[in-house]
């Protein structure tokens, strides 16, 4: 490759015709993006599913320290809301870590999976790379050796040379050939692998939110009061602050 | 030696180094700009610069002297390096080229992507003004006509489409008027501005359509009920638009809320594909996000028409409204009454009205741990709604564009983190956790109030019993009176009060999180009929996608262990002598099915352990140490016997090659073995002088020591007259040269020579 200091040693003869680089090049750097890509989307759903389980679990802690309050005790319609709204929270932690493992299960385990085959993949590329090198450099000798005046020990070592760049020449060959087989096929094989993913991704959050659109709106129809609008629970809030700054008790002594 | 990574060679330069043509200008600029790309890429600019150095004047930053300096100390070494300086400065060209070509081509791609994009915009703009306009026009009247008597409410299902239809008919109108094409740079920015333009009215006519919409849904389903007309109605839609799978009047009504939610994720992807530095690019990043806020706006605008409806249904206020309103009136009264009930009958006696402060106190700080336990539950909450907020799944690009279902979930996610749960955080902060910060404020009065009376009363009980009390005295028992009273009265109302508040943001958590699954329900809805397997039961989608899944994962594994068995095999490079002899020592002792090649070369860290060398071949004994631990593997590195990590063992399959076509078949054999070890014959090959297409020659000079060896020159062919020494070693060989002396030689120095590469086949041959 070009970016060697010493030039000495490189085959005069184009070993690997520049539309064949170019698609290799084109082919693995598809690849690279989908290798960053796949890592990055990996890893942004793993954090979203862990800020999802922590949300859930901060909502149920809400219900369960009030009901764990001894206010509850005061009184008996007080403690059945507190129930309810409690009851209410463990039911949709209880989807969504559902939920959640589901996801695992479809979405964030195959991708992590597919990740897994990249190593392999820059692994056989870097080896097609060194192959290629030792192909360059043993050609260069080779033509080093024919270019020489055909003396016995030049003959001699033109002949070594040779069959030392035969195997070589084979290997690469036949790496190159494979590679540019596999990889577009592999890059092609994403779409199959992933449609299921995104689809349990989305059929796993309609069933969630399904759910808690059933027990929210009967909660919401038992503990809350029915028909407000923001402003008017603004309004109401407002004003019930400002009943109690006006008892002397809370103003500043 | 590295693979060539992504040659960054950069795709996307915010300034093109490619305007300036000139060789001089271009190899300077990008050689500087590789280096501002890549810092730590130090090889590529290594690379650049010794060229660059040769041709660029001063304007090169100043590694470039160094790297002339370095080259021209290079040039004194041999003198191949000036055939290399050309080849140098010719791939340097010819990489510059190629950076050139290939920012052109990513420019390309991403103008056609951008282009595409637009182009989808546009076209699917086009064809949902066309479903919806067939579904206004011929369908409804189609069921007007046709159906005796006309469905019920079947006006009102079409009340706001008008709008609709207009302010997407006029968009489509403003865009033809231009008469642009789409692969014009002016097309996104008149995009945009008819987008801008028209914003307000989408508003307008979108937010109708969407708090209406529930209606909708109803006088549907109340068709589905009947089932003998629903079957007529589908028959009607079925005949009115043969060529699109629709099986309901949702099917078309639905679309305006898919539609708007759309908007943003089309207008994003087009910003994506922009490059920053297009005159439109401003443009284009201030209408997606316009079509954010419209979004926004027209959900918020649906939730106040819900409730404002549902409020001029109820006409009472639940009965557990009252019981709350009761409740703290009754704990208020309650010990008013207590306290007053005490004043009359049995004067002040600090006792009894201690009981019933110690109450309003016990109950005054349960109340304020719940306040503030509450408080930081919900900021916990919201920390976390924060931190689900900040992961972008929907920002991945896979190359699936084409595909629905990842379409379907983009939109879906960034409908869900863009608009529709910050509208659910921002009604959280204001409707909770607001009122309870001013609420945890305002606990503070009462607090330090109790605190004093507590002082108070202790100064109090001193003088209690004292029949006359000094003035001094007298002022502190009235101010204990005073205070204690305050409390007394006030500290239930604003027990009460606080209760009743925390109560209600309980209510306020629970409508809104049903009214954020209430927005993503009628998101999901849009979307219902895209996805091939959503009409599967759960237990069938459920299956269905785990099978897959599983599929995919055997196919992954698949293809993992082919790369990593064709294209990991070891390298097929020729032995060094030493190497041959040790694996043929080996494969006689153990057989060539032990045979493993050393991968990275190890150093023995425990007794018994042995040092190997990369590329070394051992034969396997066993596959466990003596406490069988399978992971160290006792091995035979050609006399040494030791234990090796068996992960850096990896089998060695003996070359195999097709035996070139020879007209002796007897020698084929041989002659393979001999060509791969090309440098010493094989102790028990027959002897070449018998064939005349191969024979044998020196491969290098070499200078008898001995009376017992022979001298040659390399070329010189000989006649091996015994493959080993007299003590039956290879590594000598007895041969006759050309004049005729015989002696010892190392069997290293032979080679196997065809006849046909130009020597002649007698001894005679001179160099």
């Amino acid at each position: 490759m070009s970016w060697i200091p010493f030039k000495i040693g490189q085959p005069k003869k184009q070993i690997v015709s520049k539309t064949v680089e170019r698609d290799f090049e084109r082919e693995y750097d598809k690849l690279q993006k989908l290798e960053d890509q796949t890592k990055k989307l990996h890893k942004d759903m793993k954090k979203s599913t862990e800020a999802d389980l922590a949300m859930s679990k901060a909502a149920v802690k809400i219900s369960a320290d009030l009901l764990s309050n001894p206010l509850c005790e005061q009184d008996q319609a007080f403690l059945d809301s507190m129930t309810a709204l409690d009851t209410a929270m463990r039911r949709m932690d209880a989807f969504n870590q559902e939920k959640v493992n589901q996801i695992q299960k479809t979405v964030v385990d195959p991708l992590k999976k597919y990740s897994s085959v990249f190593p392999s993949l820059n692994m056989a590329v870097k080896r097609r790379e060194q192959t290629l090198q030792d192909y360059k450099r043993l050609q260069a000798k080779v033509e080093k050796y024919e270019e020489k005046e055909k003396t016995g020990p030049v003959m001699v070592k033109l002949h070594q040379a040779k069959e030392e760049l035969r195997p070589v020449k084979d290997d690469f060959e036949a790496k190159n050939k494979q590679l540019l087989d596999e990889m577009p096929k592999f890059y092609q094989s994403r779409i199959d692998y992933f449609q299921p993913s995104f689809e349990a991704l989305i059929r796993a959050q309609v069933v969630y939110f399904t759910e808690m659109y059933k027990i929210f709106s009967e909660l919401t129809d038992q503990i809350d009061q029915a028909g407000l609008t923001d402003e008017q629970r603004e309004r109401e809030t407002e004003a019930k602050l400002t009943e109690l700054r006006a008892l002397s008790i809370v103003a500043d002594d | 030696m590295e693979v060539p990574r992504r040659l960054s060679f950069p795709l996307v330069l915010p300034k093109p180094a490619s305007s300036a043509r000139s060789p001089l200008g271009a190899a300077g600029q990008t050689a500087g700009s590789s280096k501002d790309q890549t810092g730590g890429e130090k090889l590529i600019s290594e690379e650049k610069t010794p060229e660059s150095g040769v041709i660029v004047v001063v304007e090169a930053p100043p590694e470039d002297g160094k790297a002339a300096r370095r080259f021209s100390s290079q040039d004194s070494f041999s003198e191949e390096s000036s055939l290399s300086e050309e080849r140098l400065e010719e791939e340097a060209r010819e990489a510059q080229r190629r950076a050139e070509e290939e920012e052109a081509a990513a420019k390309e791609r991403a103008a056609q992507r951008q282009q595409l994009a637009i182009q989808e915009l546009v076209e699917s703009e086009r064809s949902y003004l066309r479903l919806l306009q067939l579904s206004t026009v011929t369908i409804r009247s189609n069921l007007q006509q046709q159906l005796q008597p006309p469905p019920a409410g079947l006006d009102s299902m079409f009340l706001h489409i008008e709008e609709v239809i207009d302010v997407s008919s006029r968009l489509l109108s403003l865009l033809d008027q231009k008469q642009l094409q789409f692969g014009e740079p002016d097309f996104p920015q008149s995009l945009c501005d008819s987008f801008l333009s028209l914003s307000s009215e989408m508003e307008a006519a979108y937010k109708e359509y969407l708090a209406h919409y529930n209606h909708v849904t109803e006088v549907e389903n109340s068709y589905k009920q009947k089932e003998a007309l629903w079957n007529e109605v589908v028959r009607v839609i079925k005949a009115a638009a043969p060529d699109v799978n629709a099986t309901s009047l949702s099917f078309f009504l639905v679309m305006p809320v898919q539609r708007i939610a759309r908007y943003p994720l089309l207008l994003q992807t087009i910003q994506k594909h922009t490059d920053a530095s297009h005159p439109a690019y401003a443009l284009l990043e201030q209408t997606a996000h316009t079509s954010v806020a419209l979004n926004c706006r027209i959900n918020e605008y649906k939730r106040f028409r819900e409730v404002a409806d549902k409020y001029r249904k109820t006409e009472m206020l639940t009965i557990k409204d009252k019981i709350v309103r009761l409740n703290t009136h009754s704990i208020a009264k309650k010990t008013a009454r207590l306290g007053q009930q005490i004043k009359h009958e049995a004067g002040l006696k600090p006792k009894l009205v201690d009981e019933e402060f110690d109450a309003l106190e016990g109950f005054f700080y349960v109340l304020e741990n719940g306040i503030l336990e509450l408080l930081e539950n919900v900021e916990m909450y919201l920390q976390h709604l924060q931190g689900f907020l900040s992961c972008r799944t929907e920002d991945f690009d896979l190359d699936m564009d084409g595909e629905k279902a990842p379409i379907c979930y983009k939109e879906i996610t960034t409908a869900l983190r863009q608009w529709i749960l910050p509208m659910f955080e921002k009604r959280m902060r204001k409707l909770i956790h607001q009122p309870l910060c001013a609420l945890r404020d305002l606990l503070v009065g009462p607090r330090n109030l109790i605190r004093k009376r507590l002082d108070k009363l202790l100064d109090y009980e001193v003088i209690e019993g004292k029949p006359n009390l000094s003035y001094e005295e007298q002022a502190v028992a009235n101010t204990y009176r005073t205070l204690n009273t305050l409390l007394l009265t006030e500290l239930p109302q604003f027990n009460g009060l606080a209760l009743q508040m925390m109560w209600s943001t309980l209510g306020t958590f629970s409508c809104l999180h049903r009214d954020l699954a209430a927005d993503m329900e009628q998101l999901f809805h849009s979307f219902a009929q895209q996805l091939p397997h959503s009409s599967l039961s759960p237990g069938a989608f459920w299956e269905w996608a785990e099978s897959s899944v599983l599929e995919g994962a055997r196919r992954l594994q698949h293809l993992c262990r082919m790369v990593e068995d064709k294209l990991n095999a070891p390298d097929a490079q020729p032995l060094s002598p030493s190497s041959q002899r040790r694996l043929k020592q080996l494969t006689d002792k153990h057989g060539s099915g032990k045979i493993f090649q050393v991968m990275s070369t190890v150093v023995g860290t425990r007794d018994l352990d042995l040092n190997l060398t990369k590329g070394e071949l051992v034969a396997v004994i066993s596959e466990a140490d003596s406490r069988g631990d399978r992971r160290r593997w006792l091995v035979d590195a050609g006399g040494k016997r030791g234990y090796a990590a068996a992960s850096k063992l990896i089998r060695y399959h003996q070359p195999t090659d097709d035996p070139p076509p020879s007209p002796h078949p007897n020698l084929t054999e041989d002659v393979t073995t001999r060509r791969r070890h090309s440098y010493s014959p094989a102790g028990n090959a027959p002897l070449p002088m018998s064939q005349p297409c191969f024979q044998v020659v020196g491969a290098y000079d070499f200078t008898a020591r001995s009376k017992h060896e022979v001298s040659f020159r390399a070329g010189e062919p000989v006649r091996i007259l015994e493959p080993h020494d007299k003590r039956g070693s290879p590594e000598w060989s007895l041969v006759e040269v050309r004049g005729g002396q015989r002696g010892y030689v190392p069997s290293n120095y032979l080679a196997i020579m065809p006849v046909g590469a130009g020597l002649p086949p007698n001894p005679g041959f001179f160099l």
